[in-house]
């Protein structure tokens, strides 16, 4: 009995052992890799950071109106940002093959799916940031030309604008991440469908004086408009 | 780019059968097919009765239209036109014509750069643009803009006009105030379609890499009195007489106006920093003939839709001019856009504070910088407004005192634009 339960013990302790002795190499590997991984995200930081600043990137972002989106949302300046994302993604990378070292069941399959679905979701993020900059700057670009033009009603124009490329943005992103395609695109064509018949509809026939005031102006009547402010020049 | 580059060879042979000259005048008969021909007799007859012996070229920057070259090489066979004789004028030497095409797309800034290449090659002394598409050419004013850069030495001659009172508002009450404010240089019109200017001018344009660059294709003449300036070269003015308005162009389409105007001059604040941030104070700039001549004729202006325009532009615009005034000019505006419209005056302290912060914003680019130059156009509409209402009834003397005073309110607050201007972005949200 005695002998039995000692000899259980010295399994139990020589498996131990055998664990231990099995994981601490790996879990040094994990240690080394993600030491590594730091110093690498650190150097790659560092250097796009480099090649960003020659390229003036933050000027274009401050100039297509990006960097006040970042503004807005307490983040850093667009190479910054950039920069400090390439050092994270490529820390996480070096941590999870860290972690994959472990040898951990289960853990390894979430890993290479995590991996697989990181592009993506890159890839989305993109597709969302660059649909508010573009929305951004056409919104405004709308507004002020219909603002200058003595457009009756130029804030309609530009959220219209705002909305259709939020939406396209919005479909091309979930699209992207594969939530629910079909119906992200069938949702899509039909909010856009009715929005633009409803526009129609409502521009055609409930605001007739307006849609003619609007072609008198646009095709008819603008130089006289003009011809009453002085000459600037 | 060397002018050897990007010239075109057929120009290239031209211009070396032409050899020297003292004078050379550049015009683009871009646009202008209709007037190009009554441009060249005229030009031709300015140079042969004024300039009997000097050396002298028409340079033609075309667009490639066969019709506008034609008309400049037209009844010789060759290109280059020699020894053609108006009755009665008897010129010494004999008159070249060189036609060009565009070496990209057609604009102001293209056919500059061909004509300074030109005038480069050609070792011109003196020259003059001047553009077919207004009416007001004469002989006269062809001599009056080339003799202060042949004769005294001037590198850069700027036109002066008559003009209605009502008229070359931006040019008052913006453009010529802040470039003398700020450039140190009382240049009146440093927007024009026609100025002269000397060879060495020509020659450190020319070497200049800016050609590419949206503000030089559409308007260079400012770009080029301001690289006069900041070589401390000499400029003029000269009197031309009636100022009249192009018979084609931007006209009053205020907001291409401001693109090409105060979007150039933003764009020269930019590059020429290290001038106008150490630029005291301002020269008077010597002027031939009259100093400067207003009509009152009436003009058929709808004061109310000006109004109307500046007020809805500004209330609609809100978000977009928060990010480039200064709070407190932006409250300012507000509060004077509530005020009823007989009683509404645009402070010129107010005036010169918003643009100060439009300069500011353009550099900073806190928002799109073509953006940022339209969004000025309500602005202006409302400046436009109270100026006249303000000299309805003001003589040319007394709007001429308002000018000075503006001018002086632009130097003054010059501090307020530099603390602005070397400040860090602010973050608004």
């Amino acid at each position: 009995m005695r002998q039995t339960i000692l000899e259980g013990l010295e399994q139990v302790y020589s498996n131990l052992v055998h664990m231990v002795a099995e994981f601490l190499p790996r879990f040094l590997v994990m240690l080394i890799i993600i030491v590594i991984g730091l110093l690498v995200a650190f150097v790659l930081k560092y250097i796009l950071r480099a090649l960003l600043g020659l390229t003036k990137l933050d000027r274009l972002s401050e100039e297509a109106g990006a960097s006040r989106f970042l503004r807005m949302a307490h983040l850093p300046p667009m190479t910054e940002l950039l920069s400090r994302s390439i050092f994270w993604v490529t820390w996480i990378g070096f941590i999870l093959v860290g972690l994959s070292v472990l040898g951990v069941a289960g853990l390894q399959e979430q890993i290479s799916r995590l991996f697989r679905f990181l592009p993506e979701v890159f890839v989305a993020i993109l597709i969302l940031f660059l649909g508010a900059v573009i929305a951004n700057f056409l919104s405004r670009a709308a507004l002020l030309a219909a603002v200058n033009a003595g457009h009756p009603s130029p804030k309609i124009l530009t959220w219209s604008i705002r909305f259709v490329i939020g939406i396209l943005a919005i479909s091309m992103t979930l699209e992207e991440l594969g939530v629910a395609r079909q119906t992200v695109i069938s949702a899509f064509s039909i909010i856009f469908g009715a929005s633009m018949l409803g526009l129609a509809i409502a521009f055609g026939l409930g605001g007739q004086d307006l849609a003619r005031k609007c072609l008198e102006r646009y095709l008819g009547d603008t130089k006289k408009a003009k011809d009453k402010e002085p000459q600037p020049l | 780019m060397a002018e050897d580059v990007f010239l075109a060879d057929d120009l290239l042979r031209q211009l070396m059968s032409v050899g020297e000259v003292d004078l050379l005048v550049g015009m683009s008969s871009h646009n202008a097919a209709n007037t190009v021909s009554q441009a060249v007799r005229t030009i031709e007859e300015s140079l042969q009765r004024n300039f009997v012996r000097q050396r002298v070229v028409i340079v033609n920057v075309g667009g490639g239209h066969q019709d506008e070259d034609s008309v400049v090489a037209k009844g010789h066979g060759n290109l280059v036109e020699k020894d053609v004789r108006l009755p009665g004028i008897t010129s010494l030497r004999t008159s070249h014509r060189v036609t060009a095409n565009f070496s990209g797309p057609p604009s102001p800034g293209i056919a500059l750069h061909t004509i300074l290449a030109a005038a480069d090659l050609l070792r011109a002394r003196a020259c003059a643009v001047v553009s077919p598409a207004t009416s007001n050419l004469t002989s006269d004013s062809i001599a009056n803009l080339l003799r202060p850069a042949y004769l005294e030495k001037f590198d850069f001659v700027a036109p002066l006009y008559t003009r209605n009172k009502y008229q070359g508002l931006l040019a008052r009450n913006l453009l010529y105030p802040m470039s003398r404010a700020l450039f140190g240089c009382g240049i009146r019109e440093l927007f024009s379609d026609e100025w002269g200017f000397s060879g060495r001018l020509a020659a450190l344009c020319l070497n200049q890499d800016v050609w590419h660059e949206e503000a030089i294709r559409a308007r260079p003449e400012a770009w080029m009195a301001i690289s006069a300036i900041s070589s401390d070269f000499r400029c003029c003015q000269t009197f031309l007489g009636e100022k009249s308005q192009a018979v084609k162009g931007p006209g009053t389409d205020i907001v291409e106006v401001l693109r090409q105007t105060v979007g150039t001059l933003f764009w020269c604040l930019e590059t020429q920093q290290s001038l106008w941030l150490d630029c005291q104070r301002s020269q008077p700039v010597p002027t031939f003939g009259t100093a400067h001549e207003l009509t009152s004729e009436q003009t058929d202006l709808d004061r109310h839709r000006i109004f109307e325009m500046f007020r809805s532009g500004v209330t609609e615009l809100e978000p977009i001019l928060s990010s480039i005034l200064d709070p407190e000019t932006h409250s300012e505006i507000r509060s004077i856009v509530s005020i009823e419209e007989e009683k509404f005056r645009f402070k010129s302290d107010i005036w010169v504070r918003t643009l100060y912060d439009f300069a500011a914003s353009y550099h900073h680019a806190v928002i799109n910088r073509d953006h940022l130059v339209q969004a000025l156009a309500p602005l202006y509409r409302g400046m436009t407004y109270s100026f006249l209402v303000e000299h309805a009834d003001s003589s040319p003397a007394e709007m001429e005192a308002a000018s000075e005073m503006l001018c002086v309110e632009f130097e003054l607050q010059k501090p307020y634009l530099m603390e602005r201007w070397k400040a860090k972005v602010e973050v608004k949200s």
